[in-house]
């Protein structure tokens, strides 16, 4: 009996290693190499063909290899680029590419670690290449995309020509910034940009005040002297009025309204009794004082 | 249960329905309730039974007895039936099921309790469909200051922390097309946002182009993520600062307060420009009214000393001699009541009088010492002062 359970034992193993041997499942995110002995036989599910699933092989003789068959990102180190204008940039990539010829690139790079390393220093010969001569207004603002286009088609033929078998999806550039040393330089620009801005807004401000006040002071001169003159306007009239009726009045006899208007200005100029007057007594006013009542 | 029982063909099928027959022999006892023997059970399950547990005996070397056989076949049987029903699975109402079959790809499942076959032919990743997933970049991060500020346009930097909100638009893509997707979500923004930073200027980023800023770095992250068959739908980027970086922050602040200033010089100038304007026009209204007040003055004025000089006129035409010796008289005596008088007769004074000079001062100052009789003074005045030409 136990012979026989041993027996029996012994050969579900077998069993089920023969199984575990032959059978293998690809997931749909993987796409993989069958290799005889050290050498590629074929490919299961490359791009472009949906072979997910599980599949056979010949056991014990045929070994797999699994590699991504998605979307893969390499991101460069910070790289300082000297520019065409001789500028220095910060700049900082990365590269999306998927392995499209597993055959190919299992012979040039067999792993994704070593597929890492060239394909970022790839990722950064191309960036200088384009970068290099492209100035940094280009490349911060007015030709990014153009500049990440000509960096991506770059990549693609080196690639290509390098037989890595990989597709190169997108190269994009994160950050093209300026060394410490320059931001510091542009932080100064800034800030006596917004200094002069200042200055000048409050100069403005200063400007207006003065504007409104010398308005004030126009508009108050005007409007007094149009108010005198308004003024003299009415009392010319007054007075031409009062001249025309007095002319009226005293016109009928120039003599007695001379004598008459006299009188009236001796009262009224000496009517304050301050002034001391030293009269002769030879005057009208005198005669019968001196000359006695008989006086004609 | 008996007709089953004889039914029952234990030939190719023997294995499972012996042990769907074990099960009901092991409940059958509790099930009668009879408190019977478990041995005698029915006589015709017993053949059937017995051959069970012989075929088991038989592959199991014959070691054990019936109780062994029994005890192997129900602990199999369970876990085929745990097997098959850790196929069973809830599908959340936010989620979608992607179910892999030996890892391709087979089919979606919406919310639910679903069902795959169990491991390892099937299995299931749910994917949080319906939720916003948020990508942050920027702000409080250890990376904050390298990843938050940027290049404008024009030659500036800005600090700029933004919020990226988006969804799993496919779910067999998300899962599928891109490794990290939720790292490639970042990168792809951080790359979009200054792009899109690096050709707009800084003041407008500040102020009024934020949204337009927004929008562009949107589209230019879902074109990305489309070319690359991502399955993501960004649903918004959102800026949650904009701002200079803090090395000039002090100098933009100051550009504020220097508004400010301008704008409290021309409220002063103002306020100024209003009192004296204000005041100046109550001043010309009061020059006017006086004026008008003067006109109305002199004319009624006029009016009334011609309207008196008219009568006095006609009556001083009837007796025109004695009028104006009268009125001469009158006048000269109102004047000279008033007044402080000296009289000199300087009719063959040689030498020139000298009056005193308390004579010539004012009434009010000289109190008592100047009597109003200082008339006949020593020495002769040069010449008298008269009035004698207006009674001509």
């Amino acid at each position: 009996m136990n012979p026989r359970l041993v027996a029996l034992g012994v050969a579900a193993v077998a069993l089920l290693a023969l199984v575990m041997q032959t059978l293998y499942v690809v997931d749909q995110r993987q796409q993989v190499i069958v290799v005889a002995f050290g050498d590629p036989v074929r490919v299961v599910n490359p791009p472009g063909r949906n072979e997910a699933g599980l599949h056979m092989k010949i056991p014990f003789v045929e070994q797999i290899i699994r590699l991504d068959r998605r979307n893969i990102a390499i991101e460069s180190a910070e790289e300082e680029i000297i520019t065409a204008g001789q500028e220095r940039l910060m700049v900082n990539a990365f590269v999306r590419y998927r392995i499209s010829d597993p055959l190919q690139f299992y012979r040039t790079l067999r792993n994704e670690t070593t597929a890492a390393d060239r394909i970022g220093r790839l990722l950064n010969s191309s960036l200088r290449q384009v970068l290099g001569s492209a100035t940094d207004n280009d490349i911060i603002s007015g030709r990014r995309g153009e500049l990440m286009q000509q960096a991506k088609a770059d990549m693609i033929r080196r690639a290509q020509s390098s037989k890595l078998g990989i597709q190169v999806i997108d190269v994009r550039i994160k950050r093209a910034d300026l060394p410490n040393a320059n931001r510091e330089f542009v932080f100064r620009r800034m800030s006596t940009a917004r200094q002069q801005e200042a200055a000048q807004l409050r100069a403005q401000g200063e400007q207006r005040k003065r504007e409104i006040i010398a308005e004030a002071n126009r508009e108050v001169a005007v409007t007094l002297a149009t108010a005198r003159e308004q003024s003299g306007q009415i009392i010319g009239e007054g007075d031409a009025q009062r001249t025309r009726i007095f002319a009226n009045s005293f016109g009928r006899d120039p003599s007695f309204a001379a004598f008459y208007r006299s009188m009236q200005a001796y009262e009224s100029s000496f009517a304050d009794g301050e002034t001391t007057m030293v009269l002769s007594p030879d005057s009208a006013f005198f005669k019968y004082f001196e000359r006695g009542p008989s006086a004609r | 249960m008996a007709p089953w029982n004889d039914n029952a063909n234990p030939g190719p099928w023997g294995a499972p329905s012996g042990g769907d027959d074990k099960r009901d022999g092991t409940k059958r006892p509790g099930g009668n309730g009879g408190g019977g023997p478990r041995r005698p059970g029915g006589p015709d399950f017993n053949p059937d039974f017995n051959r069970l547990t012989e075929r088991l005996r038989d592959m199991f070397g014959g070691a054990g007895g019936q109780p062994t056989g029994r005890l192997i076949a129900v602990l199999v049987g369970g876990a085929v039936a745990l097997w098959a029903a850790s196929g069973f699975y809830v599908v959340q109402p936010s989620e979608q099921g992607i179910v892999l079959t030996f890892g391709a790809y087979s089919r979606s499942e919406e919310p639910g309790l679903r069902y795959h076959l169990p491991s390892p032919i099937e299995r299931v990743e749910k994917v949080p469909v319906t939720e916003l997933q948020k990508t942050d970049v920027g702000g409080e991060g250890a990376a904050g200051a390298a990843e938050s500020q940027m290049l404008t346009g024009d030659g500036q930097i800005i600090d700029i922390d933004f919020s990226v909100t988006w969804r799993i638009s496919d779910a067999a893509r998300y899962l599928f097309a891109t490794r990290n997707p939720d790292q490639a979500v970042a990168a792809i923004a951080e790359s979009a946002m200054r792009e899109v930073v690096g050709r707009t200027q800084l003041q407008p980023i500040i102020s009024t182009a934020r949204g337009q800023v927004q929008q562009q770095a949107r589209d230019l992250m879902q074109r990305t993520l489309d070319q690359w068959g991502a399955g993501i739908s960004v649903v918004e980027v959102q800026i949650r600062e904009a701002g200079p970086p803090p090395e000039v922050v002090a100098a933009f602040r100051d550009v504020q307060s220097a508004s400010q200033d301008a704008e409290s010089s021309v409220n002063e100038a103002n306020t100024f420009r209003n009192r004296v304007v204000n005041e100046a026009k109550g001043d010309a209204a009061r020059i006017i009214q006086e004026s008008q007040a003067y006109r109305e003055q002199a004319v009624r004025d006029a009016m009334g000393e011609a309207a008196r000089f008219n009568q006095i006129y006609a009556e001083y035409r009837r007796a025109p001699g004695v009028t104006r010796e009268r009125l001469y008289i009158e006048s000269m005596e109102r004047v000279l009541r008033s007044s402080k008088k000296v009289v000199v007769d300087g009719k063959g004074a040689s030498a020139p009088i000298i009056l005193p000079p308390d004579v010539f001062r004012p009434k009010s100052q000289t109190v008592a010492p100047a009597p109003a009789a200082p008339a006949a003074q020593s020495g002769a005045a040069q010449q008298g002062q008269t009035q004698s030409r207006a009674a001509q």
